[in-house]
């Protein structure tokens, strides 16, 4: 760091007047060195972000510190302020702020390297040399500018949101047009705090990783397998059995949730047979039913998820090396030797960090309980089922009551706990560790 | 700098002189900056309106109505539209369907301006926005509707403001439990045997009582028929049960989230009687499956009762006239049988001791749940007085009647239910003597159901647990239940707020 400033120190007396100017003036300097078209276009871009900070980014900024000072009333005809609207807003000023660093830097350092050049007696580009670069030497920069803006602004800007509504106290009775207010680490000292929540957070949170492990190891098993069955020379009509998978993963989740669940209640098709037969019905989810239906959850989403892990693997699988089978078969190893010591860690090499996704996936899996046996709240949970993963309590607890602020609180807690393991998992693996072995 | 304060001179001076001249008579107050006025004040009651319905109506504007989805697809929508539009022509005005979900959230998109500017909603629904003031005050009593709807109907859109009343629904129809049932499966001696208060009505359709014995009676017949049949965990309907014996859901007329009365009283009698009745149902009372095959199991017979909103009468019929005519019947003949066979009641009388096997019971009027419909002006609309006469209109005697003739649903029109007679007129009587409780207009309503779901599933549950299982043994067991709900509800509300 102190390099560095030493080194924009040194950069700044050796700077000539052009450079000096362009500090003032943006693409002051390029111009004067004759470089007229970028240098209009620096100035351009500083003119409008000054233009843009007058008419509304300096309001813009101080509605991110204040969130509003006054309250609407449509009733009375008040147009007040929106406070979710100013963080927003509050939030894009900064981003075009650190923008505007940016490309006060780079007219900078271009101006410098320009001087440079022509104390060194070379010539410096011209715009049109420039311009073209962009299609050439620097292609990436084109085309990644457009979907860098597209992330940042779909992306990143309303994580910051998520993140940074944690922090205020929106929600509840708090949304527009009334005030909200910044208060600081209020909501996670609240979460932690409250004694009815330990007990429930321990037993929830113990289910939640069994069910992330079990549910991401069933289903990459399956998954495997059944690549692994479409890849056996003895299957005829390979492409239509895959056909049924690929039909499962294409059907919208929610649907087949809602299917399987009438299949398994008690009005539904299994009881109907069971009943016929002479049985008597059983309550498959039913809130005497933890095991039975956290099983079924497990196998429904194995029966959603299965079919991404047959597909990965079987592209995976298609660049298998078969000599190395050859090499240990003539070595005398069976299949089974040959599944764990060549292709299991083949494909778990390649795959290991969409095993990741997948077990964070499976980890914030809201849908498959939700949709199976959602609106139960059972003895010794607080507001929460015993099939309920931290991701519907955290609906149970902060959305279902519009309590924005904690929702995002206990998110940031998810994204944590998550973070830790996945990159605990990911630097152990060997795709991270050798990450030339299969080269 | 001269011309800059004679300018701010004139200015001072107007405004005085606008403050002097709204002190001088009451219609010059709606000249000044306050937007809501007290138009009506001096009438009964002193319900106040914004002061945006000046009465001059915007012209050439297209006004966006939410229906709810039935009236959409059963055409009434259509026809009020229509006939709306084609009465205000030549103001330029429109009335068109918003073309959004029913259930849509106008707190959060109607300062967007996504939202509709009038919409149809259930009271509790459309009154959880005037918290954020989204919709606005309607000067009811100037409507020509007010002195025909019951006063315990506008209360349920009341809510108070510095002080002031403000109306902010006009009520169209009573949502409320009815019994439907087969009138031709009634036992063919149902007069001698089934009317022991010999007023010539069967007594199986007016008290749970009788009911629960004809229930268990044709069980017994055939093991594949049921008599009363429904699912149990729905709030709407069970809680009713709980009411009739003291229960509530919140305290001073479900205005305090920090009464909540689920055990409140006698209410475990009522979880009592919910219990004896699942007993006489089948497994299918536990969950959900139920409500989509009921009108196809009431249609085929195997069940002979159940309890459902009026709305859904058509669909009854219909699904009932379709089996008529798989054995064989004409279009006109099925719907006609259809129309004579099943009918509508109100929700049957329960025991006092809620004891449903008890021989010779004393009788007491049940309570039911239920919501008035209606509608309201969205505070984000762009022609208020438009929607203002929307609203005159579709409450107006014709269209309130055409309603219940295309929809079934029980208007809260006192003149409109006189003249359609039947349910419409018992629901409107129900509601008047106060045995409809209307669900809460507060936001801590949205906290009841999942309590409230999980323990009429656990009763129900009980009934097919063994002996030794069973969690709800005596009448103590279930008062436990009931405060357990209490206690849920409470956290849900208040822990973290």
């Amino acid at each position: 760091m102190k390099q560095k400033l030493e080194r924009i120190m040194s950069c700044l007396k050796d700077s000539s007047g052009n450079v000096k100017l362009s500090l003032v003036i943006m693409g002051g300097g390029q111009f004067r060195y004759g470089a007229k078209g970028k240098g209009i276009l620096f100035f351009l871009l500083q003119l409008s972000i000054i233009f843009y900070f007058i008419t509304r980014g300096f309001r813009d900024i101080e509605g991110f510190f204040t969130l509003g000072t006054k309250k609407g009333d449509v009733w009375l005809g008040v147009a007040g302020d929106n406070s979710v609207i100013m963080l927003l807003m509050g939030i894009f000023a900064w981003v075009v702020l650190a923008a505007y660093l940016y490309f006060y830097v780079m007219n900078i350092s271009d101006v410098y390297r320009m001087q440079k050049r022509l104390e060194q007696g070379r010539r410096n580009p011209t715009f049109k040399e420039e311009v073209k670069q962009l299609w050439d030497k620097k292609f990436y920069v084109t085309v990644l500018a457009l979907p860098v803006a597209g992330v940042f602004v779909f992306n990143v800007l309303p994580i910051i949101f998520m993140i940074l509504i944690a922090f205020t106290n929106y929600g509840g009775t708090v949304v527009p047009p009334e005030l909200v207010d910044w208060v600081g680490f209020y909501n996670f000292k609240r979460l932690l705090s409250l004694s009815q929540f330990a007990p429930t957070f321990v037993k929830i949170l113990t289910w939640n990783l069994l069910w992330a492990v079990t549910s991401t190891a069933l289903n990459y098993i399956a998954g495997l397998f059944l690549a692994l069955l479409f890849e056996r020379d003895c299957v005829k009509g390979k492409a239509f059995w895959r056909t049924f998978p690929v039909l499962a993963y294409a059907t919208p989740a929610f649907i087949t949730l809602l299917a399987f669940k009438f299949m398994f209640s008690y009005g539904g098709p299994i009881n109907q047979l069971i009943l016929s037969g002479g049985g008597t019905a059983i309550g498959f989810l039913d809130l005497d039913a933890k095991w039975t239906a956290r099983l079924i959850g497990l196998l429904v989403n194995c029966w959603i998820s299965t079919p991404s892990i047959m597909l990965l693997a079987t592209g995976i699988l298609s660049n298998r090396d078969s000599s190395l089978y050859e090499a240990a078969k003539i070595d005398g190893a069976g299949k089974w030797k040959q599944l764990l010591k060549i292709t299991m860690p083949f494909v778990l090499f390649s795959t290991l960090p969409v095993l990741i996704v997948q077990f964070v996936g499976n980890f914030n899996n809201f849908g498959v309980f939700y949709f199976l046996r959602g609106g139960l709240y059972l003895d010794g949970y607080f507001l929460a089922s015993d099939t309920d993963l931290l991701i519907n309590w955290l609906y149970n607890l902060s959305i279902n009551n519009n309590y924005y602020c904690l929702g995002a609180a206990i998110s940031l807690i998810i994204f944590i706990i998550i973070s830790i393991i996945s990159l605990a998992v990911y630097i152990k693996s060997p795709s991270y560790r050798e990450e030339d072995t299969f080269r | 700098m001269k011309k800059k304060r004679i300018i701010l001179l004139s200015l001072t001076l107007t405004a005085v002189l606008g403050i002097l001249s709204g002190c001088g008579d009451g219609a010059a107050t709606e000249d000044v900056g306050t937007e809501v006025d007290g138009r009506t004040e001096g009438a009964a009651g002193n319900i106040q309106g914004s002061s945006v319905f000046t009465g001059e109506l915007e012209h050439n504007v297209t006004i966006r109505v939410l229906e709810n989805d039935t009236a959409i697809s059963k055409g009434y929508a259509k026809e009020l539209l229509d006939a709306f539009n084609q009465e205000y022509a030549e103001y330029g005005i429109k009335a068109v369907d918003a073309n959004m979900d029913q259930y849509l959230d106008l707190a959060n998109d109607g300062p967007y301006g996504y939202g509709p500017d009038v919409l149809y909603q259930a009271n509790d629904v459309i009154m959880q926005y005037t918290e954020g003031k989204h919709i606005y005050p309607i000067p009811v009593q100037e409507m020509e509707c007010y002195d025909q709807i019951p006063e315990i109907a506008w209360n349920a859109y009341e809510t108070e403001v510095g002080g002031n009343t403000y109306c902010c629904g006009v009520p169209v129809n009573v949502q409320a439990p009815m019994l439907y049932y087969r009138k031709d499966m009634l036992p063919e001696n149902w007069e001698t045997e089934w009317d022991k208060d010999g007023n010539g009505v069967c007594d199986i359709v007016e008290n749970w009582n009788a009911m629960y014995a004809f229930s268990v009676l044709r069980h017994e017949e055939n093991p594949l028929n049921y008599g009363y049949m429904k699912a149990l965990y729905d709030v709407y309907f069970s809680g009713g049960f709980l009411f009739s014996y003291g229960g509530y859901l919140f305290g001073e007329n479900n205005t305090n989230p920090e009464d909540i009365g689920f055990s409140a009283g006698e209410a475990e009698k009522g979880a009592w009687v919910l219990s004896q009745l699942a007993g006489a149902m089948n497994e299918e009372c536990i969950d959900n499956t139920i409500n989509t095959t009921v009108y196809g199991k009431i249609a085929d017979g195997t069940y002979f009762a159940t309890l459902s909103t009026p709305d859904v009468y058509s669909t009854f019929v219909g699904e009932l006239a379709k089996a008529y005519e798989g054995e064989g019947m004409s279009d006109k003949e099925a719907n006609e049988l259809a129309t004579e066979n099943l009918m509508m009641a109100s929700v049957p009388k329960l025991p006092e001791s809620g004891d449903l096997s008890e021989e010779n019971p004393s009788l007491l009027d049940p309570k039911s749940m239920g919501g008035i419909n209606g509608y309201a002006v969205s505070s984000y609309t762009k022609a208020p007085n438009a929607c203002l006469a929307f609203v005159e209109f579709a409450t107006s005697f014709e269209m309130m009647k055409l309603r219940n003739e295309m929809l079934g649903v029980a208007p809260a029109r006192e003149d409109v239910a006189e003249a359609v007679g039947g349910v419409s007129r018992q629901l409107y009587e129900n509601l008047e003597k106060g045995n409809i409780i209307l669900m809460p207009s507060i936001r801590e309503v949205s906290q009841i159901w999942t309590p409230g779901e999980t323990f009429f599933i656990d009763i129900a549950k009980d009934a097919f647990r063994n002996a030794e299982e069973k969690k709800y043994k005596e009448l103590p067991d279930l008062k436990k239940g009931l405060e357990q709900v209490d206690s849920q509800i409470h956290d849900a509300i208040f822990t973290l707020k």
